[in-house]
């Protein structure tokens, strides 16, 4: 049976992925956030959609095709969300 | 001596808590996480629980003078206390904690209107004994996934808090005993322990961003 990920965790692996794991320079497709994050296109959109006007992922237009990579506050995020996983994984809850 | 460990029990739980719940809430306002809202809501009742009683000890010390901590506020902060455990609990998903039917609803808390509050504080105790019970079995379970060494101790934080207050339950039946000096020093073990892997977090760079709220 496949591990229940919170939405926070799903936010967390999509931010690890344009972070340190990008196929090039010009940021990451969403067809390989699907791939990498495994979730559906219609909820990756909404999630991407979310994340670019809270201004954690920069969307840029490459290749025709839309293209994200993390933004300077998307990497503070994902530092305090690392941390706090660590402090919820303390009480055996997940954040 | 006992005042004194009682005194000390009060203090340390109010600054634990205290520390635990801070702790949380930032990681609420930086990731705006559901989970770290419910744990601040559970240190920090935890905290205000201690401090109440805490507070009722330095009154009677300094200002009643009577021998003995009014009854009463014992029992507010116990309460506020079993409202922090029960949040803690409440994180590891209790779906079935409340009668579904209405008519047990109703009825449940009846009993609160008929007993004094010696009798109240003992039924508080009790259900903080079965909350802490289940969040320490929760949390080592956990420790069978993440393998984190951090969850065992908070486990045996949460476990040795349980055991120290069936203790203090207990030595209401031998009331001249040395069980209540016990109970209040594994209670105090228990929030040390429960403090250890919370302080070896790195919380250095984080600071408060408000446009992360509505993540």
């Amino acid at each position: 049976m496949g591990e229940y990920r919170t939405q926070m965790k799903i936010i967390g692996d999509i931010l690890h992925t344009t972070r340190d794991d990008l196929q090039d320079e010009d940021g990451a497709t969403v067809t390989y956030l699907i791939r990498k994050a495994n979730i559906s296109h219609s909820r990756i959109s909404r999630i991407l959609k979310t994340l670019v006007s809270q201004g954690l992922l920069e969307q840029a237009d490459s290749q025709g095709s839309n293209r994200y990579k993390i933004s300077p506050s998307g990497r503070e995020f994902l530092q305090a969300y690392n941390s706090f996983t660590k402090f919820a994984d303390n009480f055996g809850l997940n954040i | 001596m006992e005042f004194l460990l009682e005194n000390i029990l009060n203090l340390v739980g109010f600054l634990v808590g205290l520390a635990i719940g801070v702790m949380s809430y930032i990681g609420f306002r930086n990731t705006g996480s559901p989970t770290l809202f419910r744990l601040t809501i559970a240190f920090l009742s935890i905290s205000g629980g201690f401090f109440v009683i805490w507070s009722g000890y330095m009154l009677e010390d300094f200002v009643i003078k009577s021998g003995n901590i009014e009854r009463g506020i014992q029992t507010v902060g116990i309460v506020i206390q079993t409202v922090g455990y029960f949040f803690i609990a409440f994180s590891h998903s209790i779906k079935s904690f409340f009668p579904k039917s209405n008519y047990f609803r109703s009825v449940g808390i009846l009993p609160f209107f008929l007993v004094s509050t010696v009798q109240l504080e003992h039924i508080f105790r009790s259900i903080s004994f079965i909350l802490l019970v289940y969040g320490a079995i929760e949390t080592m379970l956990s420790y069978r996934d993440n393998r984190n060494k951090g969850a065992v101790s908070v486990a045996l934080g949460l476990a040795l808090l349980a055991l120290g207050e069936f203790l203090g339950w207990y030595s209401f039946v031998f009331p001249e005993s040395i069980l209540y000096t016990v109970s209040m020093t594994i209670k105090i073990a228990g929030l040390v322990a429960l403090f250890i892997p919370v302080s070896k977090v790195p919380l250095k760079k984080i600071k408060f961003d408000d446009d992360l709220d509505k993540i």
